[in-house]
């Protein structure tokens, strides 16, 4: 009941949320240099030509009736037309959305053990000989850039040992998995310090904690204590965490796809910036942004469950 | 009797700091000995190292030997057997002692699973029979509660059933009562009382409140400083204590304080302060579901149209538990929250947020670390004000910090420091000089002394006791503790759930309480007398 509640009062947070976004990403091509009509039409266009376009588009139109007119167009999922591919946008993201998600979702089964263990392995003893030498590691990993780091593993693993390929995304489930190895290591390997550093705090702050000692005073042994009390008490920070990110690599796994050549949403990003392909720019916009909403919410929602006192 | 718990020379170092020295001590079957002694006497620390519970900082010698078995020498697997099994322990604060995110009821049925090795159905039928046994009302239901839904008392009964539920031949309870009310406690109290005489259960009680020792051990115990200055049967100490600091401790307690006679109020009509009415709401949390719905929940009402005066020159005692809203009413005068409703008059007038009024009504606030900024030093700390109403400039600033600092009796040489290289009463000393650097004509105290051990109350208690004499200052005195209260103010309003039960001369209202809720109050304070008689 309280489960449901909360999670029904969350939803409703979201109504501005989204008008928010509506009128972001609407404003966002009204707002671009130049005139979309002429980039569609070329320079040599007739006026006729351009006020018969214009009129087509609905750009003649007072700037809020533009407005709920597009706002009812993505109800019904349409995003408009891509100037370049003369696809419509929503079909082209969808058919790009399907390598990024799963890049994602491999960059969070990469990095969530690993996190766990080091940051284990850290709290255990803080500031003793592991400790230090995570944290060392953790630098390293955060300092070297995505995109070199991408081309040295694909020179080394791809081209030299021939372990992987070093680009495309396959065509299984299968292929898929040995297609995007490659990239979402060069991702967790920046991803796993950040989370582990935040774990490792939460766990150290929850090792001294009231209810740990009651634990041991009732004849708990350790690997009770951590898994039991110490860990669920300690998570939640970095699951926001991990949330943040995940939707931050949706939204930017741009170098390690151009890297990688991997058909994702960032290499479209790219493709439809170069190009001016403000239909596809605007939709990607929205995309991100519903898909940043949709994974808070969700972190949200698990987080009710794991903690009974958050309230949304 | 067999001897249950026998330690012998225990020391416990941090470093190179001595917490426990040399404490030899032991338990019968069956017995309830009490350890009383001030914060940082080693009281806690000891009865940690009973179970070898303290963090890995700490170093300790000696032996505990417990039913026969070395704990000292135990393995750690041994020693894993015997706690929660053997040896049961309950905490000061049950809030931060159980585990937020795991319901009641499997908490309690933790241990019972772990060294009994019953099944979960089993243990958890056996979960909310403890439950029951604790006095926890429909406990099959309660067991589904988490630790947030729990209030104080409960959640320090669930402890307990948690800690008895392999059924223990020791329970070391320590500060069980400390963070709950004066009438939570007495019942808290009497579920340990029962289990003793019930169930043969053996109890160690810390305490630094040496009525709630004395009311319920047989042999006490008094520390201080790591050591044990004084042990003996609870009659002969209270009677005939040897050591001067068992001595102090007994002249501090608030009963026998009869040193601070309230002085006569001085008979004018109309009264300084006058509360007519007031109420304050605080609005609930409101979702967005329940804005839709229109079901809006009822606004908190912390003060429901509590009307009271104060004549110039009298000491008022506000009493109440948690929650009654005794400290919103003092927080109401001094504007530091909007009433919804009614007036506050003072010295005829209506009161205002302006500097004359700020400035006559003063307020000093329970947590003596808090209320000071920790990067001002104590000198500053006393300044602020005084520059703030601009009373003084220059050198005279320093005068007036120095005579200030003499009013309250604290040591010049303190004034150089910081908050945190100060002890609470000292802290709570400065905060009295920061409300006397404007020379207030009504000072508001909210549970100033209730942080401090017993010996700082009553010096703390003595200093307020001089300053109203000598400056005639008008008291709003606000507490928990009722023969504190009793002690210290003419006249006692008893709050209760935002309402005023009853009110009367302080000493009447102790002797012959005449609502029901005042009568439980005065019968949960715990005594010395009901021994001594």
């Amino acid at each position: 009941m309280s489960h449901l509640r909360s999670i029904l009062n969350r939803l409703l947070q979201l109504i501005p949320v989204l008008i928010g976004i509506s009128v972001i990403s609407f404003l966002l091509l009204r707002l671009a240099p130049g005139d979309p009509v002429r980039l569609l039409v070329g320079d040599r266009a007739s006026p006729e030509t351009i006020a018969a376009v214009r009129q087509q588009y609905g750009l003649d139109l007072p700037l809020p009736l533009q407005f709920l007119r597009y706002v009812s167009n993505v109800l019904q999922g349409d995003l408009g037309l891509s100037l370049r591919f003369q696809r419509p946008v929503a079909e082209l993201i969808g058919q790009f959305m399907g390598p990024t998600l799963f890049l994602a979702g491999y960059v969070v089964v990469l990095t969530v053990p690993p996190t766990l263990l080091l940051a284990v392995a850290a709290a255990k003893r803080p500031g003793g000989f592991i400790d230090q030498l995570i944290r060392f590691l953790g630098i390293m990993g955060l300092s070297i850039p995505v995109f070199w780091l991408g081309i040295m593993m694909a020179r080394f693993f791809g081209a030299e040992l021939g372990w992987f390929p070093v680009s495309g995304y396959g065509q299984t489930f299968t292929a898929h998995l040995h297609h995007l190895f490659l990239p979402a290591v060069s991702i967790s390997i920046w991803l796993i310090p950040v989370l582990t550093q935040s774990l490792r705090q939460a766990l150290i702050e929850r090792s001294a904690a009231d209810f740990i000692t009651a634990a041991r005073a009732q004849g708990a042994s350790e690997r009770e204590i951590f898994w039991r009390h110490m860990l669920p008490n300690a998570i939640l920070p970095t699951f926001n965490l991990l949330g943040v990110m995940v939707a931050l690599i949706i939204g930017s796994t741009v170098i390690v796809e151009s890297v990688y050549a991997v058909p994702g949403l960032g290499r479209l990003l790219i493709a439809a910036l170069m190009g001016r392909d403000y239909y596809v720019v605007q939709g990607l916009t929205l995309v991100f942004a519903l898909v940043t909403v949709a994974i808070t919410l969700i972190i949200d929602i698990i987080s009710t469950f794991i903690d009974p006192r958050v309230e949304l | 009797m067999a001897r249950l718990l026998e330690v012998k020379d225990l020391t416990v170092r941090f470093g190179v700091t001595t917490a426990v020295r040399n404490v030899s001590l032991h338990l019968d079957q069956g017995e309830v000995l009490g350890i009383v002694g001030e914060s940082g006497s080693g009281k806690s620390v000891t009865c940690r190292a009973f179970m070898r519970l303290l963090p890995s900082s700490a170093t300790a010698t000696g032996e505990v030997m417990f039913d026969g078995q070395s704990i000292s020498a135990m393995s750690a697997k041994d020693l894993r057997r015997i706690r929660g099994r053997d040896i049961g322990m309950i905490f000061q604060n049950p809030a931060s002692h159980l585990d937020p995110l795991l319901r009641i009821g499997a908490q309690i049925a933790e241990p019972i699973r772990r060294h009994l090795a019953t099944g979960q159905a089993a243990a958890h039928a056996q979960a909310v029979d403890l439950l029951r046994q604790v006095g926890i009302a429909d406990p099959a239901q309660r067991a589904q509660a988490y630790p947030h839904e729990f209030s104080g008392g409960m959640k320090q009964r669930a402890m307990i059933a948690t800690a008895i539920g392999c059924g223990p031949k020791l329970l070391i309870a320590d500060e069980p009562t400390t963070a709950l009310d004066v009438t939570v406690q007495a019942r808290i109290l009497d579920l340990l009382r029962q289990l003793n005489q019930n169930k043969g259960l053996s109890i160690v009680l810390i305490s630094h409140d040496l009525g709630v020792i004395a009311q319920n051990c047989s042999r006490i115990i008094v520390m201080r400083q790591g050591e044990i200055v004084e042990q003996g049967p609870t009659r002969e100490i209270i009677e005939a204590p040897k050591h001067p600091y068992t001595r102090l401790l007994l002249e501090s307690q608030p009963s026998r304080n009869k040193a601070s006679n309230p002085p006569a109020s001085s008979g004018t009509t109309q009264p300084l302060l006058a509360v007519k009415d007031l109420t304050v709401t605080f609005p609930k949390r409101r979702d967005l579901v329940s804005r839709f719905t229109g079901k809006d929940a009822e606004p908190f009402r912390a003060l429901d149209r509590v009307s009271l005066t104060v004549e110039a020159g009298e000491t008022v005692g506000i009493v109440g538990e948690s929650g009654s809203g005794k400290s919103t009413l003092a927080r109401a005068i001094v504007r530091l929250v909007a009433p919804s409703a009614g007036e506050i008059v003072f010295d005829g007038k209506p009161a205002s947020a302006d500097g004359a009024f700020r400035r006559a009504v003063q307020m000093v606030f329970q947590n003596p670390y808090d209320s000071l900024n920790p990067r001002l030093k104590v000198k500053e700390a006393i300044a602020e004000p005084i520059r703030r109403h601009r009373l003084a400039d220059g050198a005279e600033i320093a005068r007036r910090v120095d005579d200030l600092a003499d009013k309250v009796e604290l040591p010049s040489a303190l004034l150089e420091r910081y908050p945190s290289q100060l002890s609470g009463g000292q802290c709570q000393r400065v905060g009295l000089a920061r409300a006397l650097a404007v020379e207030p004509r009504f000072l508001i105290a909210d549970e100033i002394t209730s942080a401090l051990d017993v010996t700082t109350q009553a010096q703390i208690l003595k200093l307020l006791d001089r300053l109203r004499r000598e400056r005639g200052l008008t008291m709003l005195y606000v507490s928990h503790d009722l023969s504190v209260v009793s002690t210290f103010c003419q006249r006692v309003y008893v709050f209760k759930a935002g309402r005023i039960v009853e009110e009367g001369p302080a000493a009447k209202v102790m002797r012959e309480p005449a609502d029901a809720y005042t009568r439980e109050l005065v019968r949960s304070i715990p005594r010395l007398d009901a021994i001594e008689a």
